[in-house]
């Protein structure tokens, strides 16, 4: 409901008039992120510019007892960033500052709004880089990356964004301000930002970031193996771990996929390869020659058919093109599909796969793999008509399935989306009752007065039985996607 | 009162207390739980009979810390010793936290890859006290602090239920780190009973470079800021003494150990840039002598305090180069000093009557994060109010009969020294 003038006049004191939206069309703008069958709109959109204005907001919030839901670019497949509970849309996207760079102690303090690309565009004269690069980091903005905890293809090797967030200033729900962690490695006290960083929001709004940074590697070098097998392109990243070699990132691309890309970008994948396995190694110019014949030779030992390896940036970008043109190459055939984030242990990975594509077919359904094999975190597809409520239906099935097969072998329903609205009603299933019971209490003492994203993350948050229906589908259905609206000729689409 | 009798735990399942003594104070009564139904048990006991438990695992770091406010049980974890899970094609392992870390690194050095958790005298050091601890050493740079390395673990909260969070597969963000948040809150929010990490595999070859250096050197900022860009695995600065009692120095100068621990090509390339910066090294180490110098290091350090009237400091600052030093070069601390450079760490031994050594310090950008010994040092570790009281209510939610004796450490104390009250600093200007 959109508030009273005077409420809105109130905001307009604080953060002026330009800094805060409540027409229709921007609440209709802000109901949902990159989910988008779960649809609310918040009662105002508001977009502040400096920490003390974030808790401004918040202060102001309390007294007139409205939620605050932060939200970066939206790109969240999960509804992390959906104000569920209406209130306030607290839009980060102008606190989008490089605030200061230290290129000799390699940190960097930015404000949550900077695009993930942007900075390590931003800092590359220095010769330093951000590692954790989610697939989304053209767009999705570093708060959000903080706010799931992201990953990416190269977190193989350096690891996800946590490891890579030295300090926060972060608003808490009764607007007092707080630093937690600093520019040093180590920090006295409890390591509460170890916990705010994958909260999703609900523990605090961060509005200051200090990352690490890291020397941008001498030498890359990115392979493409083609196998006959899903299964002997699973082996191959196990015998890779298992032989010593961490690799920058490991990709698997299944045929259903594969075709499908090839068929939209030309970019020379095998048609007839049952999967295809990219391996990208960096580091030093001197190791990475050593390493990248280990790999080959490995590879081949389990039956990869041939190698490309990228004689050049362009071809390396052509490879990595492919890969992250899934997503859009599905769109092109089937007008619905399930994305699921499920996470395996690497070893379980080939029968993950296998009873994926079972689990689908059982319903009579088409399904893609594209993951991050070297981490186990797959992102299944599975295609339906969207005309089609029965289909509908049976992927969703499917989808839980899956998930659920994900759990039994030792994984989990998210490596890094997170939870959102979307996951919710699967937590149950991951955790037992006294998990979820601490889990609350962390969150209460964090947000007692469940301001800050209320109802995300863990079961029951809906607030009105997890069984209701929303928009006329129960709750806990994962959600068809919208597609992100991309620059002209971005192939990419959304990103997983 | 006969506590045992109280808890209900006959003489199979109590300890003598005498060697659970923090800081000379012994517990009442010390009990070692054979199975997770037994320690649910003697927590639920402890919660309805107002006792402060402290989980125990090796006692390698909490017999020398301050003994706190009140200390009736010591819970010894020792019984949860099992290597759950540990396939090295996963690189992942799962034990439960009262594995010894040798025992750990044993089992993963067999399939040539390691713990990435550095700790002292690993042969009675636990997992869940390294957790615990949040402990690192040398190669905290390169390898992270046990946050980052914990991927799930199973805990013992007061009441007496054991929770879980995370998982043992390498990415998980469903749900609440609480396995992240343990890490570093020294047995005050719950006790860890199993956890899961990630490994690294054993690099190709390692190298030490040992060099002297004088105060003159170690202040010579120029002269190191090649260093973290070449991204060796650690950088140590060992005053006279603390290289004499490692057996990384003989002379009366500083000695500066450069760790190299990486594929074979790139240690050799290395090693001849380092040459070219800084001349021959006095001493060159190979192979399997280089952890154990580390290890010795870190042994050194956390053996502290050995004698009354010392206490022993940690302090940590943003600063990656042996630089950093210069305001301790000349202190009479300094023949004891040990610096991990790259992660900006200096371990200290003062005397009771030094209170100008943390203040010069802290003045140039250091904070301490530990203190062992003697009392507090002035500046006390510097809260922010607004942690304090968010620190208080975790504290609460997660144990709320207040059981974990060292919880008090996470309660705001009015009557602790505050001369550190700087509020949360903006970087936004």
């Amino acid at each position: 409901m959109p508030l009273a003038r005077e409420r809105i006049a109130e905001l307009e004191a604080l953060l002026g008039a330009d800094g805060v939206l409540w027409s229709d069309a921007a609440r209709f703008t802000y109901e949902a992120d990159a989910l988008t069958l779960e649809r609310f709109a918040p009662d105002v959109i508001v977009l502040p510019k400096r920490t003390d204005e974030v808790a401004a907001i918040v202060r102001w919030a309390r007294t007139h007892g409205l939620a605050v839901t932060p939200r970066g670019a939206g790109t969240g497949l999960a509804g992390g960033a959906t104000p569920e509970h209406g209130g306030i849309s607290l839009s980060l996207n102008r606190m989008d500052r490089l605030l200061r760079v230290d290129p000799e102690r390699m940190h960097a303090w930015v404000q949550p709004g900077l695009v993930n690309l942007s900075l390590s565009q931003q800092v590359e004269p220095h010769g330093l880089y951000y590692a954790p690069d989610p697939a989304s980091q053209q767009v999705s903005t570093i708060g959000g990356n903080v706010a799931t905890n992201a990953g990416g293809p190269h977190c193989l090797k350096y690891g996800v964004t946590l490891n890579h967030v030295l300090g926060l200033v972060a608003v808490l729900y009764d607007g007092s301000v707080v630093t937690l962690g600093g520019e040093a490695l180590d920090a006295p006290d409890a390591d509460l930002l170890a916990v705010v960083t994958g909260s999703e929001g609900t523990l605090a709004i961060i509005t200051e970031i200090c990352v690490r940074l890291m020397p941008r590697p001498q030498a890359v070098k990115t392979m493409l193996f083609d196998f006959d097998r899903i299964d002997a392109a699973c082996r191959a990243v196990s015998a890779a771990i298992a032989s010593g070699i961490v690799p920058a990132a490991m990709e698997i691309m299944d045929q259903h996929t594969t075709r499908l890309v090839e068929d939209w970008l030309h970019i020379g994948l095998p048609l007839d390869a049952g999967a295809v396995l990219l391996i990208e190694v960096d580091g030093p110019a001197v190791a990475i020659e050593a390493q990248a014949e280990r790999i080959i030779a490995l590879a081949l030992a389990q039956g990869a058919r041939s190698t490309r390896v990228a004689k050049d940036a362009a071809e390396r970008a052509a490879i990595w093109k492919g890969r992250k043109s899934a997503f859009g190459a599905y769109g092109r055939l089937a007008s619905g599909f399930y994305i699921m984030d499920g996470v395996v242990p690497r070893t379980r990975l080939a029968e993950a796969l296998e009873t994926i594509v079972r689990l689908a077919a059982e319903r009579g359904l088409e399904c893609g793999n594209v993951f991050h094999a070297g981490d186990g975190n797959l992102h299944p597809h599975v295609l339906f008509d969207s005309n089609d409520p029965g289909a509908q239906a049976r992927a969703l099935d499917a989808a839980h399935e899956i998930l659920r097969m994900c759990i039994r072998m030792g994984g989990t329903i998210s490596g890094e989306h997170g939870v959102g609205i979307e996951k919710r009603p699967l937590m149950s299933e991951v955790y037992g009752e006294d998990d979820l019971a601490a889990m609350e209490r962390l969150r209460a003492a964090f947000d007692p007065e469940r301001r800050l994203n209320p109802g995300k993350i863990l079961p029951g948050g809906g607030g009105c039985g997890e069984t209701r229906a929303v928009n006329g589908r129960p709750e806990g259905a994962p959600a068809r996607l919208r597609g992100v609206a991309t620059a002209s000729g971005d192939v990419e689409g959304p990103w997983i | 009162m006969d506590l045992s009798a109280t808890l209900g735990l006959d003489a199979a399942h109590t300890l003598d207390p005498a060697p659970f003594a923090i800081g000379g104070v012994a517990p009442r009564l010390a009990v070692r739980p054979a199975t997770r139904e037994e320690l649910s048990e003697i927590l639920a006991a402890c919660t309805r009979d107002r006792l402060a438990a402290v989980p125990w695992g090796g006692g390698t770091g909490l017999t020398h810390m301050s003994p706190p406010a009140r200390y009736d049980v010591a819970i010894q974890m020792s019984a949860f010793d099992t290597i759950v899970d540990y396939d090295p094609e996963d690189m992942t392992i799962t034990a439960e936290c009262g594995a010894t870390l040798a025992s750990l690194a044993a089992a993963l050095a067999a399939r040539g890859q390691e713990l990435p958790i550095e700790g002292g005298e690993t042969a009675r050091a636990t997992l869940g006290g390294a957790l615990a601890a949040n402990s690192s050493g040398a190669r905290r740079l390169r390898f992270g602090s046990p946050r980052d390395r914990v991927l799930g673990a199973s805990f013992a909260l007061s009441g007496g239920t054991i929770a879980r969070t995370g998982g043992r597969v390498v990415k998980n963000v469903a749900g609440y780190g609480i396995h992240r948040l343990l890490c570093g809150s020294r047995g005050g929010l719950a006790a860890l009973v199993q956890a899961s990490l990630k490994l690294v595999p054993a690099p190709e070859a390692r190298r030490g470079l040992l060099y002297d250096a004088t105060a003159h050197e170690l202040r010579d900022a120029s002269r190191w800021t090649f260093l973290p860009r070449l991204e060796p695995a650690a950088v140590v600065v060992l005053g006279r003494d603390a290289a004499r009692a490692t057996g990384a120095g003989i002379g009366n100068s500083f000695t500066v150990v450069i760790a190299l621990e990486d594929d074979r090509p790139w240690v050799e390339q290395q090693s001849i840039q380092i040459r070219s910066a800084l001349g021959a090294a006095r001493e060159v180490v190979e192979g399997g002598a280089v952890p154990l110098l580390l290890q010795a290091i870190t042994d050194l350090v956390e053996a502290r305090p050995s004698e009354a009237g010392i206490q022993a400091l940690t302090l940590v600052s943003p600063w990656n180069s042996p630089a950093a030093l210069g305001v301790v070069l000349d202190d009479p601390a300094s023949p004891g000093l040990v610096q991990h450079s790259l992660a900006g760490r200096l371990h200290l031994e003062l005397g009771l009557g030094a209170p100008s050594t943390v203040r010069r310090l802290t003045e140039s950008g250091f904070i301490v994060t530990e203190h062992r010994g003697g009392a507090a040092p002035e500046p006390a570790i510097p809260p922010f109010r607004a942690i304090l009281a968010a620190s208080a209510r975790i504290r609460r939610a997660l144990d709320p009969g207040a059981v974990w004796a060292y919880g008090d450490e996470w309660q705001p104390r009015p009557d602790a020294p505050r001369t550190h009250t700087t509020e949360p600093r903006s970087h936004d200007r």
